[in-house]
């Protein structure tokens, strides 16, 4: 067996420009890799047919594109028309989306190859992808451990290096906490970045799209495809065309850091602090300016979090209702048909959020809960805003743990949440925020470092995590996987 | 029993006049089949997200500023969270915090008496999809979901069914003259739900809502069954409760709906898919131009143009013919309100057409007038040619020519019509010189008669009268 998927993605190109490999040759590799890697779970949905026919059309087809040929893997709460969408939901488990999420559009448009829709917490409401009807994806790392969540297939699959590009999305945390979990680079983005159109929403104001990947620059190439304005969603941006890898390899003394007080408190196991501190040595060490600072409210960010998320749900997930598309339960009248659909068709976790979400906005509950959330949200906000006037970027843990055992925490809803204590304030913000790998703790699992940018600052995030990443050098292959 | 105090608030929704949806891009129409004007927006299909349409936004603008209200420049919308089979989203996308109009008000006029009638606020909302319930089974027609609507809340400033009906009746006319919405009640364009609450002294009653009356005479009736029935129940020593109720237009009563608990709860909160939207100045200014002259203005314009009040009256209760008329009235205004509102709509009326459907112009009527005025044609002859013009169009003149129009001026002519009609009416000639001013029109019937018409009709009159003087019964 070939192993071209392990090359990186400037190498693959070189190789099909030239002619001595075909996006075929790729597709058919992914698709041994996961069947030898079936045990994972990373997928939901696989698309060989379909990849296999895109790889032959791409033959003839225009070969400039940098990820041309490239398969990638679809976290399966991003509409792809024709191929089963089902937010690892039993509600969903036969939807065949009838349009193409604009990101789709976007892969297809660079050339990339879609493999199949990766395994993820019921409609992305977990931080362990244990809330999935399918049953939990494993870290490749340690299979009895989770892969994080929601976005845990994803991360599986590139962790594995399934394929080397796969997509995630992020409510509080989905995309770097499990990109922390298993080695890998996770960017959240700005919100508004990337079109939301066709992504199945969790909660509106704090979901966005972004790339999973093997290291900090082709997380950069694979950003670059994914952006820009969309009218289909009004809170996308407008803004310049801008090449995400232009900052790469710049130098990074003078660059003025901020480490949030609260992100190295004793919430945080004392394995991933002192890597942490070993990289801001090294940071200094080159001549960037370290400072610790505080930052408001970033203890209430669970609590924000509960409340702004699930309200949102709550209303969001009204829509399956059983009578247009999903799940549709044998039903009397229209009563008992909404109750025995949603009840049959959402698992607990969903069905909890929803019950909390609209509880939340009832009555007075809305000015008494989600309306003071909000309040502490926008001052949440304005903090970030102003230590963002006098630093470049801010950085701290991903994660208070590395990750944990299959079944850990399901017993307790609330802890789970509090995985997400780190990550979800830049979703609050709507600020980009990305996870790069700093190191291993004793049993060998991958630890995190989370950087935040300010608004539409991606470039220079890439150009502090490729500084990182090239000075540490770590070895993120797990190495047996793919025998 | 008389001196209870009816205190009336109103609650309208209107369909806007746009050619797409409020928030997706399918076309705001009913032609055509049951789910023909969908997409997977109005089927809230996992993963769509609102658009916003501006053009809808302007028109509710126009609304805003036609009721006088303050404009909220600063854009925002909310959910209203409900279950409901016609509502895909499982919520209706609404101004709950910010409506784009408020503090708003109307004059309304009653028994000759000018009153106002303040509009709490104006918000934009979306349509429904609509349940059609045949046999046991119900189906949806997504083609109204996401239809743009505006609706309008009055203060409860209405005491009477007359104001109710003429706050009504003045909406209807504003929103139609201004483009805003076609407001038919029995299609559903224009719905109406009524508070109603009674009271002895000042303080106000425990209201009740009256949901989904059919047309504006019902509203008044409703309003009058529903304050009869609160009064028999408190002098009866209950009370009202809070209640929505439905009107049975057979049996003159409302119906017990539902009982309204401790408020609905909706669960409102701010729609995240849509940023706030800040209007400008430039916006407001675009409305407020695209409103044209509104029925009152046009009311006291014409009257001082002299058209009578049943012409203004036909004119303003009909747009089409009124915009028509705004393009030819210059020409003449007595004779073209005479002419639209007499042949011409009574051609439309006979055949079910409208002003769109038929190939008489603007240039036709004037035309037309400026004959009339120059004797080249008269009325007679001007009423054969409409139907013509209605029907197949083409140029006056040519059909004069056609139709063997040719007006007689030659006076020698005329006079030797006129000396043998004398002759043969010798006994209208004598009522004449008796003082009978009748016979005078009989005896210019009769020419106009011998002449096909043809004759110049103030020529014949002054050369008969002229004539007439001279006339020797004896010869």
């Amino acid at each position: 067996m070939n192993n071209y998927l392990d090359l990186s993605i400037n190498e693959l190109h070189e190789l099909l420009v030239s002619g001595e490999i075909k996006p075929k040759d790729l597709v058919l590799e992914a698709f041994e890799r996961i069947e030898n890697n079936k045990d994972l779970n990373a997928f939901i949905t696989l698309d060989k047919e379909g990849a296999i026919k895109r790889a032959k059309e791409l033959e003839n087809m225009d070969k400039s594109s940098i990820l041309y040929g490239i398969p990638i893997a679809i976290k399966d709460n991003i509409t792809t028309k024709g191929l089963r969408t089902t937010c690892a939901s039993h509600m969903l488990e036969n939807f065949i989306p009838v349009y193409d999420a604009t990101v789709i559009e976007k892969v297809n448009e660079s050339g990339m190859i879609i493999v199949g829709k990766t395994n993820m917490d019921e409609f992305a409401m977990g931080s362990t992808s244990q809330t999935s009807y399918f049953g939990a994806p494993k870290n490749p790392w340690d299979k009895t451990r989770i892969s994080g969540g929601s976005s845990g297939g994803s991360a599986s699959c590139v962790a594995a290096r399934l394929t080397p590009i796969a997509l995630g999305s992020d409510t509080g945390g989905s995309i770097r906490q499990p990109a922390s979990y298993c080695g890998l680079v996770g960017m959240k983005p700005t919100y508004g970045r990337i079109s939301r159109h066709g992504l199945i929403a969790f909660a509106s104001s704090l979901d966005q799209i972004g790339p999973m990947t093997r290291n900090v620059y082709e997380n950069a190439l694979v950003l670059n495809t994914l952006v820009g304005y969309d009218k289909r969603d009004i809170t996308s941006a407008k803004r310049e065309t801008e090449d995400f890898t232009r900052l790469i390899g710049t130098d990074i003394k003078g660059m003025k850091i901020a480490v949030p007080n609260y992100f190295m408190s004793d919430i945080v196991d004392e394995e991933i602090k002192t890597n942490v501190n070993n990289v801001i040595s090294l940071l200094k060490k080159h001549g960037a300016k370290v400072d610790f600072i505080d930052i408001a409210h970033l203890e209430h960010a669970v609590t924000l979090y509960q409340i702004i998320a699930m309200g949102e749900a709550s209303s969001n997930l009204a829509r399956f209702d059983g009578i247009r598309y999903g799940y549709s339960a044998d039903a009397k009248n229209i009563d008992d048909l909404y109750e025995q659909s949603r009840a049959l068709g959402f698992g607990r976790e969903v069905k909890r959020r929803i019950m909390v979400g609209s509880y939340l906005l009832s009555g007075d509950n809305a000015n008494v809960y989600y309306t003071k959330a909000l309040e502490i949200r926008a001052a949440m906000k304005k903090s970030f805003d102003e230590a963002f006037k006098n630093y470049d970027l801010i950085i701290g843990p991903t994660t208070t743990t590395t990750a944990y055992h299959l079944g850990e925490g399901m017993d307790d809803p609330r802890k789970t949440f509090l995985d997400d204590v780190l990550v979800i304030p830049v979703n609050m913000a709507g600020l980009p925020g990305m996870n790069i790998p700093i190191g291993f703790n004793k049993s060998h699992m991958p630890i995190g470092m989370h950087i935040i940018g300010n608004k539409f600052e991606e470039a220079k995030m890439y150009a502090l995590g490729a500084f990182i990443e090239k000075e540490l050098q770590l070895n993120l292959e797990v190495g047996e996987h793919h025998e | 029993m008389n001196n209870y105090k009816k205190t009336i608030g109103i609650e309208v929704h209107c369909e806007l006049k746009t050619a797409t949806k409020m928030f997706s891009d399918s076309l705001n129409s009913y032609d055509g089949k049951e789910n023909s004007h969908i997409n997977a927006i109005d089927l809230a299909y996992p993963g769509t997200l609102p658009l916003i349409n501006f053009g809808a936004v302007h028109v509710a603008l126009k609304a805003a500023l036609l009721l006088n209200c303050d404009i909220n420049k600063e854009m925002v919308f909310d959910r209203k969270n409900y279950f409901y089979p016609d509502l895909p989203k499982g919520y209706q996308i609404t101004q709950a915090r910010k409506p784009i109009g408020t503090n708003g008000y109307v004059m309304i006029n009653v028994d000759g008496e000018e009153k106002k009638v303040r509009i709490h606020d104006i918000h934009i909302e979306e349509d429904t999809a609509k349940s059609i319930h045949s046999g046991e089974k119900s189906y949806l027609d997504f083609n109204r979901s996401g239809v743009p609507l505006i609706e309008i809340v009055t203060e409860p400033d209405m005491h009477t069914e007359e104001e109710a009906m003429a706050y009504l009746h003045k909406l209807r006319e504003l929103f139609i003259y201004a483009d805003i919405s076609d407001c038919k009640m029995e299609e559903g364009s224009m719905r109406c739900d009524v508070n109603v609450s009674v009271s002895k002294d000042d303080t106000l009653g425990v209201r009740t809502e009256t949901k989904n009356i059919g047309s504006i005479s019902s509203v008044g009736r409703a309003i009058k069954a529903e304050s009869k029935r609160q009064i028999e129940v408190l002098e009866n020593g209950e009370s009202i409760r809070e209640e929505t109720r439905r009107f049975d237009e057979k049996d003159e009563v409302t119906i017990l709906m539902r009982v309204k608990e401790t408020g609905n709860d909706y669960r409102y909160f701010p729609e995240p898919n849509i940023p706030t939207i800040y209007l400008d100045d430039e916006d407001v200014e675009a409305a407020r131009k695209d409103i044209p002259k509104m029925p009152d203005e046009l009311r006291s314009e014409y009257q001082n143009l002299g058209v009578n009040e049943n012409n203004i009256k036909t004119l303003i209760g009909n747009r089409e013919l009124c915009n028509f008329f705004e393009k030819v009235k210059q020409s003449d205004p007595v004779i073209t309100s005479n002419l639209l509102t007499g042949d011409i709509l009574s051609y439309l009326n006979k055949n079910n057409l409208t002003l769109k459907d038929i190939k008489l112009t603007v240039d036709h009527i004037i035309d037309l007038v400026s004959k009339l005025k120059t004797n080249e044609l008269s009325s007679k002859q001007v009423k054969n040619l409409l139907p013509v013009l209605m029907e197949k169009g083409g140029n006056v003149k040519t059909w004069m020519d056609t139709m063997g129009m040719v007006q007689i001026n030659d006076e020698s002519a005329l006079k030797a019509m006129i000396e043998q009609v004398l002759k043969e009416n010798k006994e209208s000639v004598t009522d004449y010189k008796n003082g009978h001013d009748r016979a005078l029109k009989y005896l210019m019937g009769q020419i106009m008669k011998v002449s096909k018409g043809q004759a110049n009709p103030a020529t014949v009159n002054r050369l008969l009268v002229d004539t007439l003087e001279h006339f020797d019964l004896n010869k």
